[in-house]
């Protein structure tokens, strides 16, 4: 039962330092509401946009993509976003490109 | 001059069409260039049908095992055996006055009983005090009418500590993708993992994890060979539903939430906390997203075979172990949110006609002949290191095994983990037994005369009681982000009966999630980039109960063994741990 109290006083000194060592670069989880709330309103199957999902490009392709190309057929749709959101959606679709990796379930 | 103007102007309008005229050369050029490369890069993609990917994992581990005991014996039919003693000397005549009858071929048994009780007789010398005790109550047990008490077969308990300073250990993994066509693909994993030093396949006996078998070949060291660890088809919106079908060796290993400690994501569909095994089967999944709009939520029928009862157990002898039935896994996986961010896992499964044990192959330890087999030990004792490569094959249907969990993980936006699994198993006897026992549940031995009449040895016929027992399991753990990586801790408990099927985890010490007692876990991943890491990581394993990864046996506290009051015919660890650094690397 000592391991567990030692454990369990770890957990709470980790736990409280948090905020202290958040990650840094964008935010994959935001990125992905980001996405969704805007980017699937165009980029649905049949739409005027194309399906276009996660899985459609590689890591280095979207990296291109809101480095370089930056929405060139149609410039306006990034400019709504702040730098923020677009790294956070550049790093969800990062995070979920067709090279990165994937849960390993069936199905 | 107007005709000096005229050709000027005129060559002035024809150099940029000259200009013009090379750069769509050039361009076209360029053009027919880069169709010939994509020409070539086509056909690659075209034939190289499958997409590889994988990782490289080296470990460097420092083991030690503290109050290691080596206390074996049986649980025996003390009766049975009196009566047959009783008959067996009835039939010819006086113990030890085999002069008489030394034409008559039963005359043997009489050397088989004088030579059984003269081995007893010098162990019963050498017994400690509790264990001369534990013998004599068996007698007396027998005389008051209770038929079943222990017989110690080693003469003195020992105990010990083990000190492995140093254990390397190397695991490749090439993972497998394909497209089979538009809603068809296929899925697969090779995997190498061994010890540094060894490719022989197979390890001296002494605990289940040193069993080379067909659940466990993933997360157990065996050698230099590629081993099949996945290999299934998804096949999805069958008929323009949302229901998908997927058949093959199943991705049954690391699944949440043990997948965070290996710095990766979901490795596998069932919970790591219950299921953490290899199976062939099928799964029939219902993405039940689309219709409630639950994100992820997913409901699946899992089915697989543990073990075939008659291929490949020499069926054409028409034996008794080539009668035995088939066991089968089946169950619900129902992934009941799952948004990338926070996963909510129910589990339930049965595993029906369990054996004692499964189809393996190990080295067999000389400890054992020593024991169980005299002729044997007679010349193995010559060969002390040398051991005979066998197979083993279950004998008896042992019973079911249910199993039940809910697994709750999530990752907050500034990437802490926080995770928390329970679990049950039931174990429900059928009232047999192997050698080893029954679920749960000891095996009874009853004395049994050889072929020849040479030998009076002792078969498992039944199992002590078939009373039905429950498990619990408890697996919690906290990862954060932390300067050049991520830090976590974990912590489980299983209780006395706890006995998941989590043997193919690859931890060194034997899978964690096993333990019935406590285990803690800290580890430290530093990331050099996203594809390398570094893992720093210590756990310590507190064993409260005996048969930590096997449901067949019963379970006996740590302590009564180390004093004597209980047997194990494996050896058993009070404790341990395992400081170990590993550097891994995904390509």
């Amino acid at each position: 039962m000592k391991l567990m109290k030692v454990l369990i006083v770890l957990m709470l000194v980790v736990f409280a330092s948090t905020a202290v060592l958040a990650a840094e670069g964008g935010n994959s989880r935001k990125g992905k509401y980001l996405y969704k709330k805007n980017c699937k309103t165009c980029h649905v199957a049949g739409s005027e946009g194309g399906e276009l999902t996660p899985l459609s490009k590689t890591q280095k392709q979207w990296d291109r993509f809101f480095n370089e190309d930056k929405h060139k057929k149609s410039p306006d749709a990034l400019k709504k976003f702040s730098e923020k959101d677009l790294k956070d959606i550049n790093q969800f679709l990062f995070d979920h490109a067709v090279d990165s990796d994937q849960p390993e379930t069936c199905g | 001059m107007n005709k000096f103007l005229t050709m000027l102007m005129v060559l002035l309008l024809l150099a940029p069409a000259t200009v013009m005229a090379a750069t769509v050369d050039e361009l076209q050029q360029q053009l027919d260039e880069l169709s010939q490369r994509l020409d070539k890069a086509e056909r690659h993609v075209a034939t190289d049908r499958i997409s590889w990917y994988g990782d490289l994992r080296n470990n460097a581990h420092s083991l030690h095992y503290k109050d290691v005991t080596f206390s074996p014996g049986i649980q025996v039919d003390y009766q049975d055996f009196g009566g047959k003693m009783a008959t067996w000397g009835a039939t010819i005549g006086a113990a030890g006055d085999t002069a008489a009858f030394d034409n008559d071929p039963t005359t043997i048994a009489v050397t088989a009983l004088g030579r059984a009780f003269e081995n007893f007789n010098i162990m019963a010398g050498n017994f400690s005090p509790t264990q001369a005790a534990i013998m004599g109550q068996g007698m007396a047990n027998a005389g008051a009418g209770i038929p079943i008490s222990p017989l110690m077969l080693a003469p003195s308990t020992r105990t010990y500590d083990i000190d492995n300073q140093i254990l390397y250990t190397t695991r490749l993994r090439l993972g497998m993708k394909a497209k089979i066509s538009d809603n068809m693909t296929f899925a697969g994993r090779l995997g190498m993992f061994k010890n540094w030093g060894d490719s022989t396949g197979t390890k001296v006996f002494d605990s289940w994890n040193a069993f080379t078998m067909d659940g466990t070949n993933g997360g157990n060291t065996t050698g230099d060979f590629l081993r099949v660890e996945r290999a299934f088809f998804n096949w999805k919106h069958i008929a323009d539903t949302n229901f998908y079908l997927s058949i093959g060796r199943r991705p049954s290993t690391y699944g949440s939430p043990s997948n965070f400690r290996e710095n990766e994501k979901r490795g596998g569909t069932p919970t790591g906390h219950l299921v953490h095994f290899n199976f062939d089967g099928l799964t029939l999944g219902y993405k039940l997203s689309e219709v409630t709009g639950i994100e992820g939520q997913a409901i699946r029928f899992c089915y697989g075979q543990g073990f075939e009862s008659e291929w490949g157990n020499g069926e054409m002898f028409n034996n008794e172990t080539a009668n035995l039935k088939d066991t089968h896994l089946g169950g619900f996986n129902i992934d009941l949110f799952d948004d990338g961010a926070t996963l909510a896992q129910l589990t339930l499964f049965r595993a029906q006609d369990v054996v004692d044990g499964f189809k393996g192959v190990f080295a067999f330890p000389i400890e054992y002949a020593a024991l169980f087999a005299p002729t044997l030990y007679a010349d193995m004792q010559k060969f002390p290191t040398f051991n005979f490569n066998t197979r083993y094959t279950p004998s008896s249907v042992i019973g079911d095994i249910n199993l039940v969990g809910l697994n709750i993980a999530h990752t907050t936006d500034s990437e802490v983990t926080v995770f928390a699994s329970a679990a049950m198993t039931q174990l429900l006897p059928s009232g047999k037994a192997g050698m080893f026992g029954g679920l749960g549940t000891d095996a009874v031995f009853e004395a049994r005369l050889s072929a020849d009449g040479s030998e009076i040895y002792m078969e498992p016929v039944r199992a002590e009681n078939s009373d039905t027992q429950e498990g619990y399991g408890l697996y919690v753990g906290l990862q954060v982000p932390a300067p050049m990586g991520k830090f976590g801790v974990e912590y489980n408990y299983g209780s006395k009966y706890w006995s998941p099927f989590t043997q193919a985890q690859d931890d060194a010490l034997g899978s964690k999630l096993a333990t019935r007692g406590h285990v803690g876990e800290a580890y430290y991943v530093v990331e050099l980039n996203r594809n390398a890491f570094i893992k720093l990581s210590g756990l310590y394993y507190d064993y409260e109960y005996t048969g930590s990864g096997s449901p067949v046996g019963k379970p006996k506290k740590i302590e009564d063994v180390q004093n004597g009051k209980e047997f194990s015919l494996m050896p058993v660890v009070a404790s341990a741990w395992d400081a170990n650094v590993s550097f891994t690397f995904k390509f």
